[in-house]
């Protein structure tokens, strides 16, 4: 063969035609080859955005009260340059959905199919208040033009559930789909390469108890995702599984828990004041 | 005109009074105890994975006997979608992507394209039996395809791509065909799951590497995973999540390369491995 032709490399000899690589005849399943894997520098999709995650229940169900200032902020940040992604999530109906899917026996995986139809609907909402300022909205299929939206100086605007579908894997505990709008959001942020992400919800942060009922309740500054998955606490303003995602992030190495009822909090986060809490990954991981 | 509770939009019956229980909230309907039997999806449908790199990338000679027996299977009655997995392309895109440091997500989402090529080379070739390319945007017209009589072709990727987890180690993708086949079968509630690949079931190492690895005829998801074993047959992802099934309990793995497994299989006859949930 010509020497010009050999770097395409095609290996038979055992029944199969093989494209030579690193991981040619490998199960990809060995704990040693995914160890070898381990390491090495991963680049970000589209750094030096951040991600803002808007609380369905705890802002959207507020309707005007809360959504008015909140977008009045977060128009005069697009405005002074401040580059994000805003994510949506679904509230009450998105509830109510779950509700009578469950009375209906749905599986897990018909759970995750149609709970989403109510983020598109906030979706909707929001890019309705905030398209005078130059939000549109960026579904999964334009997820590779994000760049397009930005650099025109427009805000785009997401739902948040990953679209797992019918494909949502079984829970570790009771059939609700432990995928929703809060990990789909933090896994775009982590795929992007955000140096931030605040999820935007009613309380000041996270709390040792519910502040709604305890308002003695002490707010957490700061905690690594391991411990308060530890701490088990029972009314987490995330999904538990957003912390499971963070232990394992190569980019992302902390989100904020910020209250969207008081916005100058967003205003600070960019500013990269200490607001809200602060959650980490409890171990470094390499980036580019 | 709106009502608020706790300064949130409301109207009667967002909270449903189920049985007229005042107060059921999401979480007591969602308590164990509290949970109604799953409704099966597609209770008559087996969901079948032709492998990538054991049966696909080894052309004509592996893949046209296993779809002679599918062909004759559908005449049968036996209801099934076929599903194909990646093999050596998906590798090489991955070895690609991870030189370039991509992350695990764009190693999901490229790998994505190595399935959908398989599944549309199996649908030309089934095509005059009536073999049919079925995206997952299609998935909800399954029964119209079924009462059809034809045979739905489908890529074994789950639809997570930009959207996979990146794992606790390495950067390979963990839910790849194996785990989309199981989670498309758990969710429908499926007859079975069939991985035909090109060894006779489950081993105790890779025993293509490795001669003097052992066949292991049964074993639950949990004993598997605590062994501790390096290789398996499967993804690991498909343990964890048969572990926690709620409707599909076993998935079986035979060799395809055996004339008469996959209609064995169907059959309902005990060929290759199985591995269940449980203890």
């Amino acid at each position: 063969m010509a020497e010009s032709e050999t770097p395409e490399q095609l290996v038979t000899g055992d029944g199969r035609t093989h494209v030579s690589s690193g991981l040619m005849r490998e199960s990809l399943v060995s704990s040693r080859l995914l160890a070898a894997t381990d390491g090495g520098e991963v680049r970000a999709m589209v750094p030096n955005i951040h991600m803002i995650a808007i609380g369905g229940s705890s802002i959207m169900d507020r309707g005007a009260d809360a959504l008015l200032p909140l977008t009045k902020t977060i128009a005069e940040i697009s405005d002074e340059g401040y580059k994000f992604v805003l994510g949506v999530g679904g509230g009450a109906r998105a509830r109510h959905t779950l509700m009578i899917g469950l009375d209906l026996g749905l599986p897990v995986g018909g759970l995750a199919r149609i709970v989403g139809g109510i983020e598109e609907q906030n979706r909707d909402m929001l890019q309705f208040l905030l398209a005078p300022h130059g939000a549109v909205t960026l579904i999964k299929e334009h997820f590779q033009d994000l760049q397009l939206f930005l650099s025109k100086g427009m805000i785009p605007i997401c739902i948040g559930q990953p679209p797992y579908h019918a494909w949502e894997p079984p829970a570790r505990e009771g059939r609700l789909p432990e995928n929703g709008s809060d990990v789909g959001l933090f896994l775009m942020a982590e795929l992007l390469g955000a140096p931030q992400m605040v999820f935007v919800k009613d309380v000041d942060g996270i709390f040792e108890e519910d502040p709604r009922k305890n308002p003695n309740a002490a707010k957490i500054d700061e905690i690594s995702a391991a411990e308060l998955l530890e701490r088990d606490l029972p009314e987490l303003p995330i999904e538990v599984e957003v912390l499971r995602c963070l232990e394992n992030t190569r980019l992302l190495s902390s989100f904020r828990v910020i209250n969207g009822l008081k916005p100058q909090m967003l205003r600070d986060f960019l500013q990269g004041k200490p607001v809200g809490t602060r959650v980490y990954r409890s171990a470094e991981r390499n980036r580019a | 005109m709106t009502t608020k509770r706790d300064g949130k939009i409301w109207i009667e019956g967002l909270d449903n009074l189920f049985d007229g229980k005042q107060g059921t909230t999401l979480d007591t309907l969602a308590a164990e105890e509290n949970l109604k039997p799953i409704v099966p999806v597609m209770p008559d449908v087996w969901v079948l994975k032709m492998g990538g790199q054991s049966i696909m990338d080894r052309g004509a000679e592996a893949v046209n006997p296993i779809l002679e027996e599918l062909v004759q299977a559908r005449k049968d009655g036996h209801e099934y979608i076929l599903c194909t997995g990646g093999g050596t392309r998906a590798r090489h895109a991955y070895a690609v992507a991870l030189d370039l440091g991509l992350p695990t997500a764009m190693l999901a989402k490229v790998g994505a394209s190595i399935p959908v090529q398989n599944a549309r080379m199996l649908q030309m070739l089934l095509a005059q039996h009536g073999g049919i390319m079925v995206y997952a945007e299609d998935f909800e017209k399954l029964p119209l395809f079924m009462r059809m009589g034809v045979i739905p072709i489908m890529s074994g990727m789950p639809p997570f791509e930009f959207w996979e987890k990146p794992p606790k180690v390495g950067r390979i993708p963990a839910n790849r065909t194996d785990a989309g086949v199981y989670l498309m079968a758990e969710f429908l509630a499926a007859k079975g799951v069939i991985y035909i690949k090109d060894e006779d079931g489950l081993y105790t190492d890779d025993p293509k590497k490795n001669p003097d690895a052992k066949l292991i005829e049964e074993i639950t998801a949990r004993e598997l995973l605590d062994s501790g074993q390096d290789d398996i047959v499967v993804e690991r992802a498909v343990l964890e999540y048969l572990d926690r099934a709620n409707s599909m309990t076993e998935v079986r793995i035979i060799n395809g390369m055996k004339r008469g497994q996959v209609t064995a299989a169907l059959n309902g006859e005990n060929v290759g491995s199985v591995i269940r949930k449980g203890r």
